[in-house]
């Protein structure tokens, strides 16, 4: 057995006792175990399995949170898509609402040209990208002039009722307890609860607390508030109290006063003192301004 | 043999039984063949954590290889040709007390040697010699931790102790 043969025999730990004995003969013995003893020394530090195991399965719990790395980017991406287009969706779909205040008129446009005037602390909302040749849907809270172009069913809808048209011109006022619309041009349909009324040029319809009130026909082109003026036919006082109050933003305190006499006449929106004489003449009332607050005594 | 009858290592207890019987193999590989410098207990430890995110692709007996490799890799991503360094495991020594100071120097420079011996190794012949002297693996058992023949391993060790002495001699 050659020296080489030997060593290695020795290093794999696999050396019969005869054999040992030849390799402690040998000249390289106290060098080789030399080396082979402080070489020892350089073992590796100590491995704690058991903490290393606890260790990366801890971070196996963080790491597995994250897992679909690859997958961040894309979400981030899908956000801002989604943000971006629930915005867009948002904005294009949003109802268009107008809306006035005490003593404000205004007038606009619809989509199809049709005019509206809308007069004080009123609102009306629709929807422009829904306003198409099939459906013209518009929400009403107030009072309103409408001046119908040609074309699909126009509907006013409110708390009170609804009102259909082809094409026409008409006044819809929907205040508390009290629903008039008057027709002044074309064919006006109304429908309360179930059941519709059909107006012809200068029809009106009135319900004030639920009931139906027979109306006059007129022959305005417009209604009068379009002009600056109320004016009213056999109309509770309190309902015409409360369109002042509307057009002059005021507060009306009555005291005594029946409210449910019946007003017929007309008050202007541009002068508060000829307005209130209006009213209170025919009445035999007085009144006294305080502020902005008005008392209505009897004479 | 139970080992084939699991296709997979997807499973807490199996990957668990894998850690206690490679990660010390591993530590101690990556350590003499790379030193401590790069964190040979990271590396091992990051080399199971992808093994368990590959678990579905990695069969158990293929684990072994995987972990070896990816160590492997890790450790060769971060360094850059960094000279190795082992420590001195000092404690081992410390009970000769009653020596002559001028045998302590001896041995003082017999160790530095030594060290600077090793760390002249190719890496092969380090990681074989080490495993082989320190940890005291026999041939086969190294063998097969390395995926390599017995006889290779024999090459290596022995050439690992020829250099080694020859190298003591000139320095």
């Amino acid at each position: 057995m050659n020296k080489e043969e030997l060593i290695l025999k020795w290093l794999d730990n696999n050396l019969s006792p005869e054999e040992l004995e030849a390799f402690k003969a040998l000249e390289e013995y106290e060098s080789i175990t030399k080396l082979s003893n402080y070489t020892k020394e350089f073992k590796a530090p100590e491995f704690n399995t058991e903490a290393a195991l606890q260790s990366t399965l801890s971070k196996l719990e963080s790491k597995s949170v994250s897992k679909n790395k690859w997958f961040a980017p894309l979400l981030k991406v899908a956000a801002i898509l989604a943000i971006c287009f629930s915005t867009y969706y948002y904005t294009t779909t949003l109802d268009t609402t107008i809306a006035t205040q005490y003593a404000e008129k205004t007038q606009i446009n619809l989509p199809d040209h049709s005019k509206v005037n809308i007069n004080a602390l009123s609102k009306i909302t629709y929807n422009k990208n829904q306003w198409d040749a099939n459906k013209r849907n518009i929400n009403l809270e107030g009072e309103a002039f409408f001046k119908v172009e040609k074309g699909s069913t126009f509907n006013v809808i409110t708390d009170a009722g609804i009102v259909s048209v082809v094409g026409t011109q008409f006044n819809v006022k929907q205040r508390q307890n009290y629903f008039e619309v008057t027709c002044f041009e074309g064919i006006v349909s109304v429908t309360l609860k179930d059941q519709t009324t059909v107006l012809k040029a200068g029809d009106s319809f009135l319900i004030i607390d639920g009931n139906q009130i027979e109306r006059l026909k007129t022959n305005s082109q417009q209604p009068d508030w379009i002009n600056s003026v109320s004016s009213f036919i056999s109309v509770p006082l309190k309902e015409v109290l409360a369109e002042f109050e509307r057009q002059y933003n005021v507060k009306i305190e009555v005291n005594t006063i029946t409210t449910s006499t019946l007003f017929s006449g007309k008050f202007t929106h541009n002068d508060i003192n000829i307005a209130l004489q209006s009213i209170t003449q025919p009445l035999q009332l007085q009144y006294k301004k305080v502020n902005k607050t008005i008392i209505l005594t009897r004479e | 043999m139970s080992k084939n009858l699991h296709k997979d290592i997807c499973d807490k207890s199996r990957f668990e039984a894998l850690f206690k019987q490679h990660a010390k193999n591993l530590h101690d590989f990556l350590y003499y063949k790379f030193g401590d410098r790069l964190n040979p207990e990271d590396k091992a430890q990051e080399a199971f954590i992808k093994l368990w995110q590959n678990c579905e692709k990695v069969t158990p007996s293929k684990a072994k290889s995987f972990l070896f490799t990816i160590a492997n890799n890790l450790m060769l991503n971060e360094v850059a040709h960094q000279k190795v360094v082992l420590k001195h495991q000092k404690t081992i020594t410390s009970h000769h007390t009653n020596l002559s100071p001028e045998f302590l120097m001896e041995e003082d420079q017999y160790r530095q040697k030594l060290e600077k011996a090793i760390s002249n190794l190719t890496e092969a012949q380090r990681v074989a010699f080490l495993m082989n002297r320190v940890e005291g693996k026999r041939f086969k058992e190294i063998a097969s931790l390395l995926d390599i023949s017995t006889k290779a391993v024999e090459k290596r060790i022995y050439g690992a102790l020829k250099k080694l002495r020859q190298d003591i001699e000139e320095l």
